[in-house]
This record gives C-alpha cells, sequence and structure tokens, in this order.
C-alpha cells in the first residue's frame, strides 16, 4: 500500500509528527494552558473565601458586638481574616495610637485613620488582583500563537505539496490536520481565560465597592466614637 | 460558623496544590475526549479511488456530445429571406406610371405631329417615318419594361441563389470546424499515444533494470503479463498470461514487476487510463 494512503490521523500521532515550530506552538501553548487554568482554580478558591470571609465579617461588626474585643480578636491572628477584617485592624489600630496621644484634634486623628485604612485597602486589592493580568494575556495571545503555529504548519505542508510530481489531498491533509491542532490549543486556552478573567474582575469590583463602603460607614462610627 | 472556618483554613493550607491538580485533570479530560470522542479517521478505502477514475472518461466525453447544437445553428439563417420578397413586390408600381407617362407623352406628341402632318403637306413623308420611329419608340419602350421586369424576376432568383450559397457556406464552415475538431481531437490522440507510448518505454526500461536473468537462458523470448495497477503506480498483482516457455525466466519477469512498483505513470489522465486498472505488459531480455 502506499504510505500515504495509510497515514494514521490519530492525535498523539499528528502531534508527534508535527514540524518542530508547530510543536513549540503546542507545548507553549498547553503551558499557557496548564498556568491559566491553575489561576483560574486558585482565584476562584481564594474570591470564595474572600466573600464568605467578608460575608461573616459584616455579620459580625454590625452584630453589635464590642469593637474593642472584635479588635482584639482579630489582631491575635488566630483566625484566618478576611481582607475587610485586615481594614479594620488597620483603622482601628490606628485611631487608638493617634486617640492615645494628647491634643489631637478629631480630624487630624479621623484623617490619620482613613490613611491607614486606603493603604491597607490598596494592599488587599492588589493581592486580590495578582495573577489576573496573566489571564488576560492568555485570553489575548494565545489564539494568536495558535494561528502562527498553525500558518506555519500549512505553509510547510504545501512547501512539501510544491516537490511532489501528483498532488493529491492526501498528501496535505495530515499537514493541515496537524497544523489546525495549534489553533485549537490557542482556543482551548484562551476561552477560559477570558471567561476566568471577566468574572473574576467583576467580583473583585464588587468586593472593593463592599470594602470602600465599609471603610466610609466606620470612619463614621469611629468620628462618633471620637466626639464623644 | 465554625465548620466553615475549619474548611476555609483546610483550603488555605493547599489551594495551590488543589487548583493545580484540578487544571491538570481539565487537561487530562480534554485530552481523553479529543482521543477517545472524536473519531479520527484512520482507514482510506482503496476501492474509492478506482471509482473516481472510472467515472472520469464520462465526464470527458460530454463535451463532444454538447457540441452539435452549435453547428445546428446555421439552419435557422433561411429566415432572412422573407425580407427580400417585399423589396420585390415594392418596385413594380414606381415602373407602371412610367410607362403610363411615356405612353402619354408620346400620345401628345403623335396628336402634335398628327397637327403637323395635317398643316404640313410637304413634310408628310418625314412625319410619318418619325410616327414610325414614335411607334419603334414605343415598342423598344415596353420591350425595356419588360425587359427591367425580367432583370427584376432575375434579381431575385440570384438572390435566392445567393441565400442558399451563403446557407450552404455556412454549413460548409460548420462542417470545416468540425472537421478542424476532429483534426484536434486526432491531434490530441497522437499526443496522447505518443506519451503512453514514451510511458511504455519507461515502464520496460525500470523492469528491464530489475530483471536478474537466469542462466539458462537462451534466445530473446516474450513474456506477457497481466499487471493490476493503482492509479498512484503501485502493483496490486501480476499474472502471466503468455508463457516464454521459460518458467525462471517468467518468475523473474513477475518478481522485477513487482520490485519495480510503483511504476512510472502519467500525469494526465487520460494517458494514465491506458495503464489503469490493468496493464498488459509484453517483455523481452533484449529490446
Amino acid at each position: 500500500m502506499n504510505p500515504e494512503l495509510s497515514q494514521d490521523l490519530s492525535l498523539m500521532h499528528l502531534v508527534w509528527n508535527a514540524s518542530l515550530p508547530v510543536q513549540f506552538v503546542m507545548l507553549l501553548l498547553l503551558g499557557a494552558s496548564l498556568m491559566s487554568w491553575w489561576v483560574i482554580f486558585i482565584k476562584l478558591f481564594t474570591l470564595k473565601r474572600a466573600r464568605q470571609l467578608t460575608d461573616q465579617f459584616e455579620h459580625e461588626f454590625w452584630g453589635g458586638s464590642d469593637l474593642n474585643a472584635l479588635y482584639q480578636r482579630i489582631s491575635s491572628g488566630r483566625e484566618s481574616v478576611c481582607e475587610m477584617g485586615r481594614i479594620f485592624e488597620a483603622g482601628f489600630r490606628e485611631f487608638l495610637k493617634l486617640r492615645g496621644q494628647s491634643g489631637q484634634s478629631i480630624n487630624v486623628i479621623l484623617d490619620g485613620t482613613r490613611r491607614a485604612m486606603r493603604a491597607t485597602y490598596q494592599r488587599e486589592l492588589d493581592s486580590l488582583e495578582s495573577h489576573l493580568s496573566f489571564l488576560a494575556t492568555v485570553g489575548s495571545v494565545s489564539p494568536y500563537v495558535g494561528l502562527f503555529g498553525t500558518v506555519w504548519g500549512i505553509m510547510i505542508a504545501f512547501v512539501g505539496l510544491s516537490s511532489v510530481a501528483q498532488a493529491t489531498l492526501a498528501q496535505v491533509a495530515p499537514g493541515i490536520a496537524e497544523a489546525l491542532i495549534a489553533t485549537a490549543m490557542g482556543l482551548f486556552a484562551a476561552i477560559p481565560a477570558v471567561v476566568g478573567y471577566n468574572r473574576y474582575t467583576h467580583d473583585i469590583d464588587r468586593l472593593a465597592n463592599r470594602m470602600e463602603s465599609f471603610m466610609e460607614e466606620f470612619s463614621n462610627i469611629l468620628q462618633r466614637q471620637a466626639t464623644k | 460558623m465554625k465548620p466553615i472556618r475549619e474548611a476555609a483554613q483546610v483550603r488555605r493550607d493547599n489551594p495551590k496544590w488543589v487548583a493545580g491538580s484540578l487544571a491538570f485533570g481539565v487537561h487530562v479530560v480534554f485530552v481523553l475526549l479529543l482521543v477517545f470522542g472524536v473519531s479520527w479517521q484512520t482507514e482510506h478505502p482503496a476501492p474509492v479511488m478506482v471509482d473516481l477514475w472510472q467515472s472520469l472518461p464520462a465526464a470527458e466525453s460530454h463535451p463532444v456530445a454538447i457540441k452539435p447544437p452549435e453547428p445546428a445553428k446555421p439552419v435557422p439563417a433561411p429566415e432572412p429571406a422573407p425580407t427580400p420578397k417585399p423589396v420585390a413586390e415594392e418596385p413594380p408600381p414606381p415602373k407602371a406610371p412610367d410607362i403610363a407617362l411615356e405612353k402619354k407623352r408620346a400620345e401628345t406628341e403623335r396628336l402634335k405631329k398628327l397637327k403637323a402632318i395635317q398643316q404640313a403637306d410637304d413634310r408628310v413623308r418625314k412625319d410619318a417615318a418619325l410616327a414610325e420611329a414614335d411607334a419603334l419608340k414605343k415598342t423598344r419602350d415596353k420591350q425595356a419594361a419588360e425587359q427591367k421586369q425580367q432583370a427584376l424576376l432575375r434579381q431575385m432568383e440570384a438572390d435566392e441563389l445567393k441565400q442558399s450559397m451563403a446557407n450552404e457556406s455556412a454549413a460548409n464552415t460548420a462542417r470545416a470546424a468540425k472537421q478542424a475538431e476532429a483534426q484536434a481531437a486526432g491531434a490530441r490522440q497522437g499526443a496522447l499515444a505518443q506519451t503512453v507510448g514514451k510511458y511504455r518505454d519507461l515502464i520496460s526500461a525500470t523492469v528491464r533494470g530489475n530483471t536478474r536473468l537466469p542462466d539458462n537462458l537462451k534466445g530473446n523470448p516474450q513474456v506477457r503479463c497481466l499487471v493490476k495497477l493503482l492509479p498512484t503506480g503501485d502493483v496490486v498483482s501480476v499474472r502471466v498470461t503468455q508463457s516464454s516457455g521459460n518458467p525462471a525466466y517468467d518468475a523473474a519477469v513477475v518478481r522485477a514487476i513487482e520490485r519495480s512498483s510503483p511504476l512510472p505513470l502519467p500525469a494526465e489522465r487520460e494517458a494514465r487510463a491506458a495503464f489503469v486498472p490493468e496493464l498488459s505488459f509484453s517483455h523481452r531480455p533484449q529490446e
């Protein structure tokens, strides 16, 4: 039988017989896909936990418990603390310190507290948003990388075809099939990354809104305490 | 509340490992889905190729079948024939007034001349001669008119003749085109025969190069084989149809044909039809 007629078109065979640049592209995309899924799962867990802990903290905070006791519990570091709890801790610590110093006006005390809370808020938001840019990069770039691999593979397939006297479809089909796998892999890496990126930016935005409104409300509470 | 916190604690211990293993799992599942879910075609049945070749010559005979309507076009050409008829009918009326006018003029002239005859007795003979001349003229005019009509008739006949001639010439050109086509087909056939002969020689040379002649071979015996070929030139089977009388030599030729697979085949489909799917192949040890 003719070797080209009995070509094995299984997936592994195609990947294994691909040209070196295409194989490199496939490897790159496989790595990008693994990393993006890893980030997606990490973010899924951390954001879920952050939401749960924030709910729990808000419940405790607005449940009428003593602020001092709450501060003691959080600053002891025995239990996992959510972002909002850390903002509360930083703000309350600064408030206590400034109030301990004699001769400070209320405005100075509140401004200092707010600055401390804002610094913590920025830090927490930054840690929440870490690795999200990686998802965005994978989502936007990997289709192009896959396309590059496909174009390269098809180029090679046609160059090989030009040196054959009798051109049949069976001579190009494996080359094109193996080249198209690169595009498929690029899309496989890109689609979940884009979906995850959009979903997580939205979730983080909602969490940031909650933290900001908490900061304002906590400032009001501290102001009321300071004027007492 | 405590269970939630404990669960959170557990997850917080190694979310990276859990996430990593989950990501790996997703990929493994996807690859398994691709490998076992998608049915990758691994077999190409050869008979499909043979069917393709059988259908092709029929497609080539189509243009020949379509062409005949083209020469048939000159047949509707006689349609212009009715147009000369009105032309032939119109001319006579203008001719008739001319004749009438001439007649009238002749009559008035004759009257005048009669008066003149009555007036001048001396010129009686001359006038009589003139009258005779007028009469002659009249008859001549009549004859001329008749001649004109006849000429017209002749013209019509000539037109018709021309028409038929034109038709004939159109038919002739059509016939000539047909002949040219036939000649072109013949030329193609010739080129085809040439390529077929060239590849036949090429195959013979290849087989000859691969033939290992047995020691007991005498003379230049001929073997005739029936070789079954794929369109790619691969030899499917070889059968000896006419033995050379030397079984060792027959076997050597069969082996040589099998060894020279794939055989060189022309790229043109028409030329290849002479080789595929069966090739009757005769072979001699020397040219």
